[in-house]
This record gives structure tokens, sequence and C-alpha cells, in this order.
């Protein structure tokens, strides 16, 4: 599964927007990650949100991939993610952040891997 | 990005406190580390598991740029302690403050990705149309 948080202003995102947005966004993880999202959908209570130190009409979409990302592959699903919000929203392009992280411990993962290989290979 | 969660008990801060205390955090987080204040959200909750409290009253998480010092963090933890302090009577002892680092080219904004910490004066030179107002 691929972890996805949305955080949305409550009340800017009508219903239909959401259903339309999660439906969307499970397409983008099954192409891009091979893998059902596991949506923490958020919403920030009117007079909760702020950007800039005003009232925030912004939204974030945060998910963690499965593997490790190249910066080409990452820019290109980070401008998918986008395109797919602004289609599904009267969302503008500067409203939203689009956030694609690593595995968390892909790296220790990955050592893991290689020492119980190697003692495996060396028992 | 920066993104700051500001998670309290239920009733700990009236609408005027939150737009102080977002005002301060977005003015702090500036002037310690030159971003310009369009990058800068903060978001209220009550009782929010994305930012446990414990046993305090507040919990704030700023999730900012991989980058800057950690002078640079601590101060800003300081700064946004002195802030509840100030705004909500939430002294240090009640409140904490903490700083998670993503990479800028994790994140994209404003249809860009996200300049590198002290690179955004070119970021926002070329995207000046739709960023004039919060660059000022």
């Amino acid at each position: 599964m691929i972890q996805c948080t949305c955080i949305v202003q409550q009340g800017q995102s009508p219903d239909l927007h959401e259903t339309e947005l999660r439906n969307r966004l499970t397409s983008f993880t099954t192409t891009a990650f091979d893998s059902d999202p596991h949506f923490n959908w958020v919403r920030i209570p009117p007079g909760n949100g702020f950007t800039a130190g005003k009232p925030s009409t912004s939204s974030v979409v945060s998910m963690v991939a499965n593997r490790p990302l190249s910066a080409e592959h990452r820019e290109q699903y980070l401008r998918e993610l986008v395109a797919l919000w602004t289609s599904a929203t009267s969302s503008s392009v500067d409203e939203i952040v689009a956030v694609i992280a690593d595995p968390a411990n892909a790296k220790e993962t990955q050592n893991a891997a290689i020492h119980l290989q190697h003692r495996a290979e060396h028992p | 990005m920066p993104l700051y969660i500001c998670n309290t008990v239920p009733n700990t801060l009236d609408e005027r406190s939150k737009e102080r205390i977002a005002r301060d955090i977005t003015d702090i987080h500036c002037a310690v580390t030159g971003a310009p204040e369009i990058f800068v959200h903060v978001a209220f909750f009550e009782d929010s598991r994305m930012v446990p409290l414990g046993s305090d009253r507040a919990a704030v998480r700023g999730t900012i740029r991989k980058g800057r010092s950690g002078e640079q963090k601590d101060e800003i933890t300081h700064a946004i302690q002195s802030s509840l302090d100030r705004e909500a009577g939430i002294t240090e002892r009640d409140a904490t403050v903490t700083i998670a680092e993503t990479p800028a080219s994790w994140v994209l904004e404003g249809g860009e990705i996200m300049p590198e910490p002290g690179e955004e004066e070119a970021w926002l030179e070329a995207h000046k149309t739709t960023h004039s107002q919060g660059a000022q």
C-alpha cells in the first residue's frame, strides 16, 4: 500500500471532488507504484489554515513511494499528481503542494538485504 | 513547504490566537531562514493523531526543506515556544515543538520543484508572475 495523505481546506473541496480525487489517486498509484493507496484524508476546519500568514486555500498531497525514485521519475510523478488534482478540482497549481518521499528505511532495508544475502552466500 | 502543524487540546486556542500564532510562525520561519512567506503553511488541529500531544497542551511539528543548520532549527523551535506562551499562555513545559526535514527535490509547489534552501531568489524570479505578492 502507498501511504497517501491529503490535507485539504474543509468546505473548499466538495464531496464530488473528494470522490473524484480518490479515484484518480488510486489510478495514479496503481500505475506509478503498482499498489493501491492507503488514504489519510485530513480536513482543515475553516479558519485553521494559513499560507503566508493569511487564510489559506492550499492543499497538500503527500505520498511515500515503495521504492527510491530517480529525480526524473519523481518530477514526472509530481507533475502528474498536480495535474490530476487541478483537473479534478477548481484549484490552481499555486494552491497545491505535492510531495513524494522515498521509503523511510529504504537504504536500511537494502543494506539488511545485502547483509542477509552475504550471510547466505558465506555461511 | 514548510508546513507547520499545530495540534492542541480542544478549546486551547481561539480564532485570534490562531491568527497571531500563524503570523508569528510565518515571520519566525522567514526571519531565520530567509525564505519567502508564500512558502509557509500553518494548520491548526485539535486532538489530531498527526502530531500526538502526549501529556502536552500543544504540539507543533514543522516540516521544512532539508539543509537548514542546527542553530536555525533551534532558533525556530524556541521562537515558536515563545509565541505559544505569549499568545496562549502555553509554557515551554506544556508544549513540544519539533522540526522534520524533507529534501526540496521531493516537493513540487507553485507548479515547480522547490528550490534548495538559499536558492529561493532565482526560483521566485522565474515565478514572479504568480508569486510576486508573496515575494515582497
